[in-house]
């Protein structure tokens, strides 16, 4: 079970998240949404330390980080718990599509090359690139590069995977692919949280879906709940904003 | 009598050239200690160490703002009066008249190319992507494993080209090493002219075989750097049919 509590982030006098208040329990899919620059992806980010919470705690099962005195072994042990899918994929660029997946495997988890080379090769052929282990990440199309970073981060095995807009920087024709990988791996029982603008997919996917605004968690619950009968004017407004947008990819 | 006696210039080449493993010697060793103390620099200014970091911007500006030569001189001239200094204070009783030049030579140089390596390290880590080091984090990585095996073999890559050209300037500036009594190419070339007045003919060597090692490794470099263009090219080639499989079950 992942638990935020009170989380509050600064960028100089930019008050981005004003105490983010979040529940995961093991096997939820939580879809965040929220209009631009209301704190979404820094909040992701919080939760595995790429950025540092001013304040607040943070904790993953047994493991609590107090953020205002964080533990620097705490804060690896954070991000060995987690794993990011990133927007623009962030893939290793002087690796292989194999070594992509097995790094994390063999530095961080201290695994064989044998067994991190098995684990690799078996999630790069269910994302559909086991032609490609050899490729580097500039011959890949975005949609195949978004499938090698879903596998990096499902390969760590982790307590819970974060995307962060994972299809926003696709081609359209791209966006399926990614879509349909993360559709399986969430009728596979894995907690994910995922910052994500497609409303029909976030419906689909996930159990809960928490809309964000201005830092705060304004409300959450079912995604019909959420997205069909708003109870906050903020969310419904969004909504009829992002709607109302003709051809909207995410 | 013509104006150049090439029968003796040639004559002396051997002579000369025997002062070329000396004047190799001090570039490869300024070179490669030069690299790990400006890396090492770098990284003190990248992470903004404190003092450090101030400390090495003063570094680096004196260093880029003296001529070597005065540098050369500085330390030659320095080294034995603080041990002097040294001896009467401590009651030790070090020699600076045992110090081999080619010592002073080997520290002068390295003191020197470091403050130049710092800022190309550091010019070439700031173009790695920031997303790099995130996403190597993100897999458990600790910062020195992300910038020992993710982020450093992509930052050497871009420093190449400047490397390479700093130690053709290395190279030629090891000229001035004659200055603290250092036995290299230009040592001996003046030596010999002093013995008959040949000194155009023996610059002139000299000139020579500068040129001739100079040219040399810009071979070198250009078919190293053609070489990683090329595995570049049929790397794209290679990358004409992206496959559109549909990912399979995860
Ligand atoms: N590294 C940073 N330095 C300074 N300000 C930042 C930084 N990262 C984010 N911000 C600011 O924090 C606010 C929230 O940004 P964030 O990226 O979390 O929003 P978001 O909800 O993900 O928006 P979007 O939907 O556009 O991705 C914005 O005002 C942004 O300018
Ligand atoms: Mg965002």
């Amino acid at each position: 079970m992942i638990l935020l509590k009170h989380i509050h982030k600064k960028f100089k006098n930019n008050h981005v998240l004003k105490g983010i208040d979040l529940e995961v329990s093991k096997g939820d899919v939580v879809t965040i949404i929220g209009p631009s620059g209301s704190g979404k992806t820094t909040l992701l980010r919080c939760v595995n330390y790429l950025e540092k919470p001013d304040e607040g705690i943070i904790s993953i099962n047994d493991l609590t980080i107090q953020t205002k005195k964080p533990v620097k072994k705490d804060i690896l042990q954070l991000r060995r718990r987690t794993a990011m899918v990133f927007q623009h994929y962030n893939l290793f660029e002087n690796k292989t599509v194999l070594e992509n997946v097995t790094e994390g495997l063999i530095i961080a988890q201290k695994k064989s090359k044998k067994m991190a080379r098995e684990i690799g090769v078996d999630i790069l052929t269910k994302v559909g690139l086991a032609d490609k282990i050899n490729a580097y990440p500039q011959q890949l199309s975005g949609g195949q590069k978004q499938r090698v970073g879903i596998a990096r981060a499902l390969a760590l095995n982790p307590d819970v995977l974060l995307f962060d807009e994972p299809t926003s920087a696709l081609d359209p024709e791209m966006v399926g692919e990614v879509l349909e990988i993360i559709r399986e791996i969430a009728s596979g029982g894995v907690t994910m949280m995922i910052v994500t603008h497609e409303i029909d997919f976030a419906c689909e996917v996930s159990n809960r879906v928490v809309f964000m605004d201005d830092g705060q968690i304004i409300e959450q619950g079912p995604p019909d709940d959420i997205l069909i009968h708003p109870k906050q004017e903020r969310t419904r407004k969004f909504l009829k904003r992002i709607m109302k947008e003709p051809d909207f990819t995410i | 009598m013509p104006i150049i006696n090439f029968e003796f210039a040639i004559q002396e080449i051997p002579a000369v050239l025997k002062g070329v493993p000396i004047t190799l010697a001090i570039a490869v060793v300024a070179m490669v200690f030069g690299l790990i103390f400006g890396l090492l620099i770098a990284l003190c200014r990248i992470y903004r160490v404190p003092i450090l970091n101030r400390l090495f911007i003063i570094y680096i500006s004196f260093i880029r703002g003296t001529p070597l030569l005065v540098q050369l001189y500085v330390f030659f001239y320095g080294v034995p009066v603080l041990l002097d200094k040294m001896n009467q204070s401590f009651g030790t009783a070090y020699n600076a008249d045992h110090i081999s030049p080619l010592l002073y030579a080997f520290i002068a140089f390295t003191i020197n190319v470091s403050a130049y390596q710092a800022e190309i390290m550091r010019a070439s880590l700031n173009a790695v992507q920031i997303g790099q080091m995130e996403a190597a984090h993100s897999v458990g990585m600790t910062t020195f494993q992300a910038l020992k095996r993710i982020v450093l073999p992509q930052a050497f890559l871009v420093a190449l080209p400047n490397l390479g050209n700093t130690f053709i300037g290395l190279i030629k500036a090891t000229s001035l090493a004659f200055a603290v009594k250092v036995v290299e190419v230009m040592a001996l070339a003046k030596i010999i002219a002093n013995d008959g007045y040949h000194f155009l003919e023996m610059y002139l060597v000299a000139a020579l075989i500068y040129w001739l090692i100079c040219w040399l490794l810009e071979v070198l470099f250009t078919f190293v750097e053609e070489k990683m263009r090329n595995k570049e090219i049929k790397q794209k080639k290679m990358n004409t049919t992206i496959s559109k499989d549909l990912p399979l079950r995860v």
